[in-house]
């Protein structure tokens, strides 16, 4: 197997009062889209931290490109867009995402150039030479997506990056990610927005509570779920469907989602006894199909609903 | 490196655009030029002589002598001289009240005769011996005009209750040579043509430009700090930099700025107090026209390179630390709190200066010189009022270095936790642990 883009071994991480990443491992393979998912506060942010040498781990290794080196001395080739994300307000915008390639150890006439060809890509070709604060907020993240991606890194790494954009923008950054890892490079990105991750992802990793539960490619994970799952959707009667849904002799869990659901069958039910009840109780039935488990019930399946916890921001300390 | 340089460029080139640098960089001489002419403009708008009716109640030679004082007083000096006062006197002998009540009653009149006058000096007998005069007039708030009248009527009365006695008019002459002390600076065993004041003035503006440059560029150090650390962009930041890159980049970065500011209100400052100054002076209270005109001190070689050795200096210990707040803090007004015992320490060194200047080469002058937090605006101040030995400067510097190698390692510390840490500000135990931990 090639030397993986990351490599992290055993890592612990603590803070006052709670351990945020307990004796994590995780594997990316290079090329690629890599889902790190979880709930809030499961340890996403932290150990994306120090992926990039923001915190140190007290115990465990991170290995980055293959090198002895830390995130930081390998910035050049790593491309970061963090949650928390912002921009000068008072810097225009050629001068701001220049400044961000400077950072990244551009020389400023070649940051300048990349940075007028990025804003023309992503539709800012207009505003070039207006401040930042000027622009929106769906603008605003474009520019710091630009600023993750126009160095070229081997690796990006986008901490909930989808956060907060509407459709179009979202769509529009979802190609640009699927982009960068169609030309070799590897992007690793973190959410809780399962259906993002159920399109983009080769591989994921779910974690909760600072551990790893979940760890495979996506089909891997999928068919260990097996097909006991079925998907629903009700053109009728659904207050009589979920009385059906409620015997736990047929059904194991049920992911309500009002006029359609995915239900886990119970150990020895199987999908034509479902279907027989559901008809018996004069159902109406759009849709009725034995499916691999959604992503999205596998990690309520795995986290389980203690799995969030209040304690979002992981504070240095 | 070119990262570092980066980060100098930016936090340079956004403040330098910035209007408020604009308007402070040139608002500033513009006032420096004002107030260099303001007395003077407030000189010319002084209006012509007072009128002032002496109503004498006295015995003897006493309303003769006050008369011709009053007549005798100028304006100015030389042949550009005028007259202060117009006199007008009238003999009241034993009636002095009645005469006193009906004059008061035209004291201050615009539209009545001309010559209204403003004033009416009140000469008694009693007045004479016991020196207290009264004076009733439209002018008592003019500090001006009641110096010049004090000014002139003292001696003229001691004279006369000394005539009283049967001094001879020759010895009451001779006696009255009024006191005229002429300080001048030696410097190292020369005589430097400057005078007292000079060194006072000096000593003064070096003292108060210091402490407004470490003040207003260690608190522009922590504002952008805080703003990097609120609008969240300091991850990305760090992510490509380490935090001590980021700081020292930072510190340069507005250092520089202040450099510059400083440079260009230097040479306006000089500009002033050279060309224009030495064409008018600083409102002189003194009554008399003879007052020395304000001239600009002389300013050595050395003690520029003091002076901006240790701005530079007081700059990096001073920024260090206000940084360090910035990183505990979320906002600016909790900064606003958190800066007070450093902004306070700062002001400390400059309140000094009042007990420096009677005393530049005592043993407390000596003592704050050795101390980092004090040393940026202590010794400028003392090598303006008197150059000090190389070693004493040297030894200074050397003192200031370890503080801020000391200081930076730990403002370093708290602002590589700091940047990340949101909500509560840190207690001192918390701020320990940053410290120890990072």
């Amino acid at each position: 197997m090639a030397t993986p883009v990351i490599s992290v071994e055993r890592v612990t991480k603590r803070f006052a009062g709670h351990t945020a990443v307990r004796e994590l491992s995780l594997t990316v393979p290079t090329g690629g889209i890599f889902g790190l998912l979880g709930p809030n506060g499961a340890g996403k942010t932290t150990t994306i931290r120090m992926l990039l040498s923001i915190l140190m781990p007290d115990e465990g290794r991170v290995v980055l490109l293959g090198q002895q080196a830390s995130g930081r001395q390998l910035s050049e080739r790593i491309g970061y867009l963090p949650e928390e994300r912002g921009l000068y307000p008072k810097m225009k915008v050629l001068d701001h995402l220049a400044f961000l390639g400077e950072a990244k150890g551009l020389s400023r006439w070649d940051a300048r150039k990349r940075a007028r060809s990025w804003l023309e890509r992503l539709g800012l070709g207009d505003w070039v030479m207006k401040r930042v604060s000027d622009l929106s907020k769906g603008m605003q993240q474009k520019v710091q997506f630009a600023g993750a991606l126009q160095h070229e890194p081997e690796l990006v790494i986008l901490d909930e990056p989808f956060g907060g954009l509407d459709p179009v923008n979202s769509q529009m950054m979802r190609d640009v990610v699927v982009d960068v890892a169609r030309s070799g490079r590897t992007v690793l990105f973190s959410t809780h927005i399962m259906e993002h991750a159920e399109k983009m992802c080769d591989r994921i990793v779910i974690i909760a509570r600072g551990q790893k539960v979940v760890d495979g490619t996506l089909a891997e994970v999928k068919q260990e779920g097996g097909k006991s799952h079925v998907a629903l959707s009700f053109t009728r009667n659904a207050q009589a469907a979920r009385e059906v849904l409620a015997d736990r002799s047929l059904v194991q869990s049920v992911d309500d989602a009002g006029a359609s659901a995915e239900v886990q069958l119970a150990a020895g039910a199987d999908g034509e006894r479902l279907l027989r009840a559901l008809v018996a109780a004069d159902v109406g039935l759009a849709r009725f199909e034995v499916i691999e488990p959604s992503l999205h019930s596998i990690f309520i399946a795995k986290v389980g609903s203690d799995g969030a916890r209040p304690e979002a921001r992981p504070e240095v300390a | 490196m070119n990262k570092i340089l980066a980060v100098i460029r930016r936090e340079f080139i956004e403040r330098v655009r910035t209007k408020s640098f604009l308007i402070g960089t040139f608002l500033v001489p513009v006032m420096m030029g004002t107030f260099a002419y303001l007395p003077q403009m407030l000189a010319k708008r002084e209006t012509g002589a007072r009128t002032i009716i002496v109503l004498n109640g006295s015995n003897g030679s006493a309303g003769d002598r006050v008369a011709s004082a009053l007549s005798g007083a100028r304006i100015g000096a030389g042949v550009q001289a005028k007259p202060r006062f117009v006199v007008r006197r009238i003999e009241a002998a034993g009636r002095t009240e009645a005469v006193r009540d009906s004059i008061v009653s035209l004291i201050g009149l615009r539209e009545g005769p001309l010559d209204a006058p403003d004033g009416l000096l009140v000469l008694t007998e009693e007045a004479v011996s016991s020196g207290k005069l009264a004076y009733l007039g439209s002018n008592v708030t003019s500090f001006r005009d009641m110096n010049a009248l004090e000014r002139t009527l003292e001696p003229v009365l001691r004279e006369e209750r000394l005539h009283r006695q049967g001094v001879d008019q020759s010895v009451v002459e001779a006696a009255s040579v009024r006191l005229d002390l002429k300080a001048t600076k030696v410097t190292q065993g020369k005589v430097t043509g400057q005078s007292a004041e000079d060194s006072f003035w000096l000593a003064y503006i070096i003292n108060l430009m210091m402490y407004m440059t470490l003040l207003l560029y260690g608190i522009q150090v922590m504002t952008a700090v805080i703003e990097e650390k609120s609008n969240r962009i300091v991850e990305v930041l760090i992510s490509s930099l380490t935090p001590f890159q980021l700081l020292l980049g930072k510190v340069i970065g507005v250092g520089a700025v202040g450099l510059v500011q400083l440079s260009i209100w230097g040479g306006a400052g000089f500009y002033v107090t050279t060309v224009l100054g030495r064409q008018s002076g600083p409102a002189e209270i003194a009554a008399e026209g003879t007052a020395p005109s304000f001239s600009l001190p002389q300013i050595s070689m050395e003690l520029v390179t003091v002076v901006l050795v240790f701005f530079v200096l007081g700059f990096f210990l001073y920024s260090a630390l206000y940084a360090a707040i910035g990183a505990m803090c979320n906002s600016q007004q909790e900064a606003q709190q958190a800066n007070t015992p450093v902004t306070m320490v700062i002001a400390l060194g400059m309140i000094s200066m009042f007990a420096l200047i009677n005393e530049p080469s005592g043993t407390l002058a000596r003592v704050l010189s050795f101390i980092p937090f004090f040393a940026p605006i202590v010794v400028p101040v003392r090598f303006a009022i008197a150059p000090l030995p190389a070693l004493e400067v040297a030894l200074s510097v050397l003192s200031m270095i370890v503080g801020i190698l000391l200081v930076i390692w730990l403002a370093a510390r708290i602002y590589r936790v700091g940047i990340l840490s949101y909500g509560k500000k840190p207690s001192l135990g918390e701020l320990w642990r940053w410290i120890r931990t990072a």
